[in-house]
């Protein structure tokens, strides 16, 4: 199961495929950030918010606790069918 | 005892279906050897390609309406199938979503995309374009795509505010950017040689750019990119180039006993407009004894104009003035075809690339008996 | 149910024009060349090249219990498309005393056509002929499709 293991994702060099090649958001790319640092979006006021490991489950803006998980930023495949 | 040879008219009977009001007789095609005795029904390629006809009733890209005639219904049947079933067109087949924040769930995205109808270059895509098949090993799946198997597309759409709409406005798309994702969007990322083949005019593009794919809200994005391989219809609907490919039987009207006047009149509102004029009986015809129009000269009749324009409700049998005066009917051997195109091929070039593959079927077919044999 | 599989690769790779030459591997084929046929995924289904006679599998099959005149066949992945042509065909050969097809279960992409001729053919010479009549058919309306679209292409612009 080596193919589910999580793999960091690469950058620049690996975008082979030049016809399809996209742009993956800047505010998304976390390669940079202090490792670990995980975005969430608050239930409220849908913002986005950034938590830590073992951080209180607390929204910045108006204090709700139900945070919610953004989607993956893995790429996906689907048959169109 | 020696048997007579059949009459035109006799022939002529032969080919008609009977339709009458709880029942539809003569269905099946009775040209066989030794059916009629004295006839010969051999197959016979002469005979049949004199007696063979094609008439064009409209030729558009994207709906053809023409008549062949002369065939049996179990080959004017197998174009259909074939049109509907066999023929290779391109469609989107894997969708690969690196963001989908939309309402709109991966899977049912996946499955609106790959029911677009997609228009290109025609050397591009029936010549250059060639199949793809899955490689048996999963890990050679991703070096498996070249540039004349597969046509790479791309949807980024994100939506935002639009600051600059008018306050109080209610309408979505005025009010935010980009908060309806059209087939427009999508943009063809040309790869290899398919610059030479599909550029400019022929480049892959939605046939209908209008079609609606999801609706957005600011902070919503989608981001996909897509691989378009060629199929059939038998294998996935997506692939069938035609929206549908149909025939139908000429009808046959025959006004066996004469409707006059007024009668005439409500015979004519039993049928479509333009199927059946009303003329004046003349001299002549009044003249004819046993024509049914003695005495009735001036007289408006009932005669047959157009019978393909009709649409066979069998509405002139509900009543009783009627019924015995007409016999309708549809000719067996004369099929009317209406092609609609989705807009890869064109209407005419489905059907010759149908009975294209017929022949190369039954080729494929010859060559497996005789190995067969072997 | 959705058929997704989740790739950790960035992208699918393609063989892609913008792959520097030291990064692609050594099995890597570049992308515009110009003799297709050395492609080992390649196969179409059309025109000129010869049959792939490798990877044909048998799809016409003589069923027990036939003789000379009186056979049956099964071909596979075939269907009422060619099998009521076929029989119409065949019916037409005045050798052929019996003619007739059967999909034994509509799961199953397979169908039977049963041939009994008369003494003066075999049941697989009958078979032989009907597709060459076919064939010889499918020619005949192809011509007359194409003149009669000449025609009203012409007689629309006159």
């Amino acid at each position: 199961m080596s193919r589910e293991e999580y793999q960091v994702p690469a950058t620049g060099s690996a975008n082979t495929f030049g016809g399809g090649s996209f742009n993956v958001p800047a505010p998304r790319d976390y390669a940079g950030e202090g490792g670990g640092v995980m975005h969430y979006m608050c239930g409220d006021c849908a913002v986005r918010v950034p938590l830590e490991k073992g951080a209180p489950i607390r929204c910045q803006k108006c204090g709700a606790r139900v945070l919610y998980k953004e989607r993956t930023k893995r790429m996906v495949q689907f048959e169109a069918r | 005892m020696p048997h007579k040879p059949p009459t035109k008219e006799e022939l002529e009977r032969r080919k008609i279906v009977g339709i009458r009001d709880e029942i539809i007789t003569d269905v099946t095609s009775t040209d066989f050897p030794g059916h009629y005795p004295g006839e010969s029904h051999v197959w016979d390629i002469e005979e049949f390609r004199q007696g063979v006809r094609v008439e064009f009733h409209q030729n558009d890209p994207l709906e053809a309406s023409f008549s062949l005639i002369g065939v049996d219904a179990s080959i004017a049947n197998a174009f259909r199938r074939i049109m509907i079933a066999d023929i290779p067109t391109l469609a989107i087949e894997t969708v690969f979503i690196n963001n989908n924040t939309s309402v709109i769930q991966d899977e049912v995205l996946a499955h609106r995309l790959g029911l677009i109808p997609f228009q290109g270059g025609h050397e591009g895509l029936h010549k250059f374009l060639k199949w793809w098949r899955k490689p048996t090993d999963e890990s050679e799946v991703n070096s498996s795509y070249y540039d004349f198997n597969t046509v790479s597309l791309r949807l980024e759409v994100a939506c935002t505010h639009n600051d600059q709409a008018a306050p109080g406005e209610t309408d979505p798309t005025k009010l935010y950017k980009h908060a309806h994702v059209y087939a427009r969007d999508i943009e063809f990322c040309p790869v290899g040689r398919q610059d030479r083949y599909f550029s400019g005019a022929d480049a892959i593009a939605p046939v209908n750019p209008d079609i609606l794919i999801a609706k957005l809200r600011p902070g919503q994005e989608i981001n996909l990119s897509m691989h378009m391989h060629k199929g059939v219809g038998s294998d996935h609907a997506k692939f069938s180039p035609v929206a549908t490919a149909s025939y139908r039987l000429l009808p046959t009207i025959d006004i066996t006993r004469p409707i006059l006047g007024a009668d005439a009149a409500k015979f004519a509102k039993c049928f479509p407009p333009g199927v059946i004029g009303l003329q004046k009986v003349t001299r002549t015809e009044a003249a004819q004894t046993g024509s049914g129009y003695e005495g009735h000269e001036g007289e408006v009749r009932a005669v047959v104009e157009d019978p393909m324009r009709d649409t066979v409700s069998r509405e002139c049998l509900r009543h009783p003035e009627f019924k015995d005066k007409v016999k309708l009917g549809r000719k067996r051997d004369h099929f009317i075809y209406l092609v609609e195109s989705t807009g890869q091929w064109h209407s005419d070039a489905i059907f010759l690339e149908s009975v294209t593959h017929l022949k190369k079927r039954a080729m494929d077919l010859e060559k497996q008996v005789i190995n067969m044999v072997r | 149910m959705p058929r997704a599989t989740k790739f950790t690769k960035e992208e699918p790779s393609d063989a892609g024009s913008d792959v520097a030459m030291d990064e692609a591997p050594t099995s890597h084929q570049p992308e515009s060349r110009d003799d297709m046929s050395i492609d080992p995924n390649e196969n179409e289904e059309v025109e000129e090249d010869e049959v792939e006679e490798e990877e044909e599998t048998q799809r016409v099959r003589l069923l027990p219990g036939s003789t000379p005149t009186a056979a049956s066949f099964e071909f596979l992945n075939e269907g009422h498309t060619l099998g009521n042509a076929l029989r119409y065909i065949i019916m037409k050969n005045p050798d052929v005393e019996f003619c007739a097809y059967a999909i034994p279960h509509p799961s199953e992409a397979k169908m039977n056509v049963r041939i009994q001729t008369f003494e003066g053919t075999t049941a697989i010479q009958a078979l032989e002929k009907g597709l060459r009549d076919i064939q010889d058919l499918c020619d005949v309306v192809t011509d007359k499709f194409i003149d009669s679209r000449e025609k009203f292409a012409a007689g629309i612009s006159a």
